[in-house]
């Protein structure tokens, strides 16, 4: 066992001896970029002794300046290695690695180093390195026993030797910083951009066999300071190297550095995209069904520590699906387990929603609603073709992986069909949907400092600016605050982008300092001012696709509220479609605003226009679908028997029945202050 | 009176170098640097106005080409690099803008032809070169790289980067030094997308040159005017990721029902007047490059444009 800590420090000491101790003029062959670590960190070209010992003193010592300048002396006074080692790759092949690196053909780049106990397992370690898309650089005995072992090193192959030894290594640091000076814009000298780089960008690591030297601990305990990770099989302690088993050593190394394998294809025996969405199966084309209320089924997908999930792993618990009798109803539990770095429990519920479309994508799958109320169907014909239940789960693992990249590093999916496990798993899940429901009820607009913008809809209404928070959703319903900073992460310059809400102008009606700020600047100069919460005074604007419109009725002093569903005419002598028409297209409209249906369950709604009491009139099918909730709300705010003062088509179709309804069931709206 | 011309913008677009001379590097006679407005086109002053430039489009398969301007141009149509020479000589085009329409053969292979056919048309012509890539994502990687390697040096323009697929394109300008076109499909939100997405895998901006997708006159013009016009007011009010140089190839007025199905003998005139409308549209709209296939397109754009630019003395709008 190897201390690296100690190791280190006599390496570093034996290598500064060497350094002042050295003699003679030393350069490499067919670069612009001198000694490119000494260069790239102090931006002096190092070309005789004089320049090493003020760069080696500049840096403090460096082990991977002090590497550089003894192994450039070393080239200069023996010459290069013979075959099949590189030695100091030029310029002009790098600039072929680079830009298969940017280009995405090579995800990342990889050091091996030291002297393998098992050429075996070490042949396994890179032949996993090239099946996942690493380029990969020997130094020391490895080759050797790589070659051994018969495995074929070469550019071609992604494997790389760079020289005979574990000092050799130094190249691998060589070639980050010129990529770093090539393609990252990161300017000699300027060693904050290029440590930046490093470490964000250049997706490297190290895989550290035995029998390194002091020296050569050294040289790679201090690729760190690039955020390069140092991995182990086991035979060094101390320091902040990574132990790994063999087996698991790349996959842990590419997690450590976020290096993520695209998913491209799902092995599955029927087609997959969302062209099949919107196709539904009959009860005469089903073979199988779940859940729907005819058997318990509930789908959960949580967060996990990436120890316990296996990346793409499969599981079915119970019967498959050709022990099914045809026609028949079974249970199913669905079970989504993700590991990612940067996954939060918050994400949870929004990536449950996923498995609705993913489910839906397969051409013999079909899924409707969520959480213990899924109802799914797998049809004759996918059955047929040899689709299972299994089938599901590895469509579900691909499908996340591929849509997620950025966020997901690992899918899991177990899929139980037995009944009693079924039931026994959903007991937990209840408790996790129990839970989920407090956390976002307890999310208040106040207690939050950044809101999201939607410009999705920017594409045909060009000023359109929805600016989403915890309790006002996008006016569309599709969005929420999670689903804004979410899609935020996964694509940071896409539509959602993070809103300060900055001083509060008023609290009352909803405006915000920083809020008008991105307004003005995301409506292009036409927006100057916003309320969230009200619909009189400056409203949001509307692009088209609100689930409901809320507009004010002057001759009742009151606002009332429409939905896209109802084909009927309101009291304000309009239809939806004709309203729709009038506010639409990214206009502000004072008087007039889109909105999502549940918004109007939220403690925001109306608040501007002093509460929801302003609320005359909604047609009876929202009355309907909104009534348990919101009746429910209404009296922890002791406003019971107010849902039964709402009017609907039913009881005033007219603005003249409005009238004689509200005045005979006393709607507070007609005592309040005058709307206009 | 005058009226003045700035409107209080704030930003100036990016000025972009195509084409690198003996002085710098490159073999060109001639080296543009595009971009640098500071107000609408042809509302500069004089002497800060420039004209857009005219690129000539060849290819190096006419099976893809119009039938029109393979009539006209006859069997140069078959050899890219006599079509750069005359291109230059004899029909006055500002740059070259070579189309590798071989790669869009089925399963074409042959990625080594790539490289000597532009070298080929680069020796050929000493006007800095516009190069069409790949239309196949799968050989994407492999095209660009060649196109990059045998244009080192040269400051070339390539094409075209799209949402779904640029990293081949950013990799080969920042591994060789060429800019890059940057194309949406005429929605101003997607041009400043892919535009900070370039910058996120660190191509700088004046790298890139914005491509907003150019409908044909009477065939939807009217959505890629409103979108270009979109993208230089918020350019010149300060958004920097849309402030960059834009080109046009009005190359669907070749395609459209009129000039598919002329009269006889009305075939040219058809083409170079929707080429040529067309492209006048997209000068106005903003346009720094402006491409075209018929030859009598050029003299026809060059004069129109001199027309519109201000004559010396002639300050701001009269």
């Amino acid at each position: 066992m190897t201390d690296v800590e100690q190791e280190k420090k006599l390496g570093n000491e034996q290598m500064k001896t060497r350094i002042t101790g050295m003699g003679a003029n030393f350069s490499y062959d067919e670069t612009a970029y001198h000694l490119p670590v000494s260069f790239a960190l102090t931006g002096i070209g190092v070309h005789d002794q004089k320049a090493a010992l003020e760069v080696y003193e500049k840096t403090g010592g460096n082990a991977l300046v002090a590497s550089e300048i003894i192994l450039a002396h070393e080239t200069s006074v023996k010459g290069k290695e013979p075959d099949p080692y590189t030695g100091f790759v030029p310029d002009t092949i790098l600039r072929k690695l680079g830009y298969s690196l940017v280009d995405g053909s090579i995800l990342g780049l990889a050091l091996i180093i030291g002297k393998p106990q098992n050429a075996d397992s070490a042949a396994a370690i890179c032949r996993e390195l090239q099946e996942k898309y690493m380029l990969t650089f020997l130094a020391g005995d490895v080759v050797q026993s790589l070659s051994g072992a018969g495995v074929k090193l070469g550019l071609d192959y992604r494997l790389i030797p760079l020289g005979s030894t574990p000092f050799y290594g130094i190249h691998f640091v060589d070639i980050i910083a010129r990529v770093a000076m090539m393609f990252g814009g990161v300017t000699p000298g300027d060693m904050h951009r290029l440590l930046h780089y490093a470490a964000e960008r250049a997706k490297a690591i190290v895989i550290a066999f035995p029998g390194l030297t002091p020296e050569e601990v050294a040289l790679a305990d201090g690729m760190r300071v690039l955020g390069i990770p140092i991995l182990t099989t086991g035979d060094y302690s101390g320091g902040d190297w990574i132990t790994a088993a063999p087996t698991d050593i790349v996959r842990r190394g590419m997690e450590e550095k976020g290096i993520r394998v695209n998913v491209t294809a799902i092995p599955i025996p029927m087609g997959c995209s969302p062209a099949f969405e919107g196709k539904s199966i009959r009860k005469e084309e089903m073979y199988v069904e779940f859940g729907g209320g005819r058997s318990p089924a509930f789908e959960l997908l949580r967060v996990q520590d990436a120890s316990q999930v296996i990346d793409g792993e499969v599981t079915v618990i119970g019967p498959e699906v050709d022990s099914m009798k045809e026609g028949s109803a079974n249970p199913l539990a669905i079970l989504i387990n993700v590991a990612g770095k940067t996954m939060k429990k918050d994400y949870e519920p929004v990536f449950e929603r996923r498995i609705h479309n993913f489910v839906n994508y397969g051409e013999g799958s079909w899924h409707v609603a969520q959480r213990d109320l899924i109802w799914v169907r797998l049809s004759k014909e996918a059955v047929a073709k040899g689709v299972k239940i299994e089938h599901i789960g590895k469509l579900l693992a691909s499908k996340f992986r591929m849509d997620f990249p950025e966020l997901l590093d690992a899918v899991s999916v177990t899929l139980i069909t037995d009944k009693e496990k079924v039931l026994a798993a959903k007991v937990e899940a209840e408790r996790v949907y129990a839970e989920r429901d407090a956390r976002i009820k307890g999310m208040k607009d106040d207690e939050i400092s950044t809101y999201y913008s939607c410009t999705l809809c920017q594409t045909f209404a060009p000023n359109h600016v929805c600016v989403i928070t915890p309790e006002r959703m996008g006016l569309c319903g599709a969005l929420s605050w999670l689903d804004g900073k979410i899609a935020y992460e996964i694509s940071p310059s896409g539509a959602n982008q993070p809103v300060e809400r900055g001083a509060v102008l008023n609290p009352i009606t909803g405006e915000y300092e920083g809020v008008n700020r991105f307004v003005k600047k995301a409506s292009h100069g036409e927006i100057d001012r916003i309320s969230l919460y009200s619909v009189m005074e400056c409203p949001m604007t509307c692009c088209g696709c609100f689930e409901a419109i809320a507009l004010m009725l002057p001759e009742v002093n009151g606002i009332m509220v429409v939905n896209r569903e109802y084909k009927g005419m309101t009291p304000s002598g309009m239809s939806f479609s004709t309203l729709a028409g009038t506010i639409g297209g990214g206009a502000q409209t004072p008087g007039f605003a889109g909105i999502a249906k549940n918004y109007i369950l939220s403690d925001r709604f109306l608040q501007g226009d002093d509460g929801i009491g302003r609320l005359v009139w909604m047609p009876s099918q929202l009355k309907e679908e909104l009534k348990e909730r919101l009746e429910k709300i209404l009296a922890d705010r002791g406003m019971d028997g107010f849902f039964s003062k709402i009017a609907d088509e039913n009881t005033a179709a007219t603005i003249e029945d409005l009238m004689v309804f509200l005045e005979r069931v006393g709607h507070p709206a007609l005592a309040m202050k005058p709307l206009v | 009176m005058t009226l003045k011309a700035t409107f209080d913008w704030t930003q100036e677009i990016e000025t972009i170098t195509l084409g690198a001379t003996k002085a710098n590097g490159g073999t060109r006679k001639v080296a543009y640097t595009i971009g640098g407005g500071t107000t609408l086109p042809f509302l500069e002053p004089a002497g800060a106005a420039k004209a857009p430039l005219v690129a000539f489009e060849i290819c190096d398969n006419p099976v893809f080409w119009p039938q029109v301007i393979r009539d006209y141009c006859g069997d140069l149509t078959n050899n890219p690099a006599d079509w750069a020479k005359v291109a230059e000589a004899q029909y006055g085009a500002d740059l070259v803008r070579l189309y590798l329409t071989s790669t869009r053969l089925r399963d074409f292979s042959d990625i080594g032809s790539v490289k000597t056919t532009v070298e080929t048309v680069l020796s050929a012509t000493g006007l800095p070169l516009i190069i069409e890539g790949s239309n196949e994502p799968k050989i994407d990687s492999e095209v660009f790289l060649k196109c990059g390697e045998a244009g080192q040096g040269e400051r070339m323009l390539l094409g075209t980067a799209e949402a779904g697929r640029y990293r081949s394109l950013a990799a080969a300008a920042l591994a060789y030094n060429h800019s890059i076109i940057a194309q949406s499909p005429i929605d101003v939100n997607l041009a400043k997308q892919l535009n900070i997405l370039l910058r996120e895998i660190g191509v700088q901006r004046d790298h890139i040159v914005i491509d907003p997708y150019t409908g044909s006159l009477g065939y939807g013009f009217e959505y890629s005017y409103s979108a270009m016009e979109r993208i230089r007011f918020s350019a010149m009010k300060g958004d920097t990721d849309l402030a960059m140089p834009m080109i046009c190839s009005p190359a669907d007025s070749l395609t459209v029902k009129e000039v598919r199905e002329h009269e006889p003998g009305l075939g040219d005139e058809m083409a170079v007047s929707w080429e040529f409308y067309t492209g006048l549209a997209a000068a106005a709209a903003g346009a720094e490059i402006i491409c075209v296939r018929h030859p009598k397109t050029i003299p026809l754009l060059k004069q129109a444009f001199a027309n519109l630019l201000p004559a010396a003395g002639n300050a701001g709008v009269p």
